[in-house]
């Protein structure tokens, strides 16, 4: 007989859908199971939804499952982040899993912009976020992954993580990025993967023009030991992130945000409070 | 598919530099590559282009490549779009997807002057890869799927080690020893990239996107942005 697992899997689904009343954007349905959840709304910018994810247990073994799907109705705007890191614990061998899926109607506007993604050691562990845009609809948003623990001198040397990030505009694929990361893999190493840094960040700015993409580069510089780009891939506009510290990713792109934000939707960017505790 | 009597000399033909494509222009991440000192000599010439054929096209490029082909043969145009649009946003930055795009498009006129009738009946409003024209090209003149997937990453590494040779620089000889080594690694990489199933293709390269990104706006370039 197997011996009982130290830790039964976690599966846990959260539905949520979102729709523009006449002041707000408001929760209209929210259905899970499992612990992952969301917290009261905020509103500390008037209409716009500030939304935080929670993941009570704070991190996923092998086995664990968390789903998110997502809906934003006609002309809502929702911002959601999380109010720390993700953790993707080592594995025996099963894998454990996060999908994300958010599906935009028209005029609306998503910004996801979660804190980062910590791959520990040994993990097996797959990340998913998938973005369906009606017409009109616009999205801002970022994943940041840091390899390992570097800081308690944890190296990212064996293990696999595969982070997938897709956009489809109606029914057309219009960006994908599918980053491979193992443990013995020379990407880890090699200048055209990650050039040995542990942490690697990927912003998507739609619709964006070349204008934004100037502008972005005329405001954002990183450190000279770091990596930042900046292009634009038709209305797709990425900015790539290569260094040290999920920290410096994020001033980067949070300074890439100030000046997209009021481009895409006219208004000034409004930090959610928990970026500040 | 027994191949044609002439398949091989058509590919050839397909993966000659003097195809007038204009990949000559460009260098995808190489030339800044070179300019900060990631790529100085022989062997690190080599490591960059051997590790971006065995992690990037042999799991991107090569896979796309194949199911192209076959729904070129199978006539069925909708797949043949649905490849195309996946391939183009799985490019990592806006240089290397206007790349794909004016080499696709000049292999695209190129195949209409040799009366491929598919090719004239492409749509006005895509805009095709490379890789779809390659595989439209191998298709119709009975290339195997192997030999065709052997020759496109022959032609991709025979244009980058010409642009390194010029770049690093490096000598003739060296570059044909780059190419030995590649030569070794092709049927690995092609056979890999063959047997991945849908939801394993892609792998996005970061050094390379930001080094194409950065390249964009470098500030002397002997290649196309």
């Amino acid at each position: 007989m197997q011996p009982a697992p130290h830790h039964s899997c976690w599966k846990a689904q959260l539905s949520l859908e979102f729709g523009a009343k006449a002041d707000r954007t408001v929760v209209l349905n929210r259905n899970h199971s499992g612990p992952l959840v969301i917290q009261k709304p905020f509103y500390p910018e008037g209409a716009p939804c500030h939304i935080y994810l929670l993941h009570p247990p704070g991190g996923l073994v092998g086995g664990d499952q968390l789903i998110l799907d997502t809906r934003l109705r006609d002309h809502s705007h929702v911002l959601m982040t999380t109010p720390g890191a993700a953790k993707f614990y080592r594995s025996a061998g099963a894998i454990a899993q996060q999908l994300q899926t958010f599906h935009l109607a028209k005029e609306s506007l998503l910004e996801w912009l979660p804190q980062e993604t910590i791959a520990f050691n040994n993990t097996n562990a797959a990340t998913h976020t998938k973005v369906h845009l009606d017409n009109g609809a616009k999205f801002i948003g970022w994943e940041i992954i840091c390899l390992g623990r570097r800081a308690s001198g944890e190296l990212f040397n064996s293990g696999r993580f595969v982070q997938k990030l897709e956009l489809h505009r109606e029914t057309k694929p219009v960006l994908i990025e599918r980053a491979l990361f193992e443990g013995d893999s020379k990407c880890l190493s090699s200048p055209w993967g990650l050039a040995n840094y542990p942490t690697a960040g990927t912003m998507i700015v739609m619709p964006a023009n070349q204008h934004l993409v100037t502008r972005i580069k005329e405001h954002v510089e990183a450190e000279p030991h770091e990596l930042f780009s900046v292009t634009l891939m038709d209305n797709v506009l990425i900015c790539r992130y290569l260094g040290h510290q999920a920290q410096a990713a994020k001033r980067l792109f949070i300074k890439a945000w100030n000046i997209a934000r009021p481009q895409v939707q006219n208004i000034a960017a409004c930090m959610p409070r928990i970026w500040n505790t | 598919m027994k191949p044609a009597p002439s398949s091989s000399l058509r590919l050839w033909q397909l993966i000659s530099p003097a195809l007038p494509v204009g990949a000559f222009a460009y260098s995808q991440g190489l030339e800044y590559a070179v300019e900060h000192g990631w790529v100085n000599n022989e062997e690190t010439t080599a490591q960059w282009i051997t590790g971006l054929m065995n992690h990037s096209l042999s799991a991107l490029d090569v896979p796309i490549l194949a199911r192209l082909y076959k729904a070129w043969q199978a006539r069925d145009m909708e797949r043949v779009i649905y490849w195309n649009h996946t391939l183009q946003a799985s490019r990592e930055s806006n240089e290397l997807l206007t790349e794909d795009r004016q080499i696709g498009c000049a292999l695209k006129k190129l195949l209409i002057d040799l009366k491929i009738r598919l090719a004239s009946q492409w749509p006005e409003t895509e805009q095709p890869s490379f890789a779809t024209m390659f595989a439209l090209a191998a298709s119709h003149w009975m290339i195997t799927v192997n030999e065709t997937c052997q020759g496109f990453l022959w032609a991709w590494s025979e244009n980058q080690v010409a642009a390194a040779i010029k770049l690093v620089p490096l000598g003739q000889t060296a570059g044909q020893r780059i190419l030995s080594r590649i030569i070794d690694e092709i049927p690995d990489a092609v056979a890999r990239g063959l047997q991945l199933t849908d939801d394993a293709i892609g792998a996005t390269v970061q050094g390379l996107g930001i080094a194409s990104a950065l390249h964009e706006t470098q500030y002397t370039r002997l290649f196309r942005s």
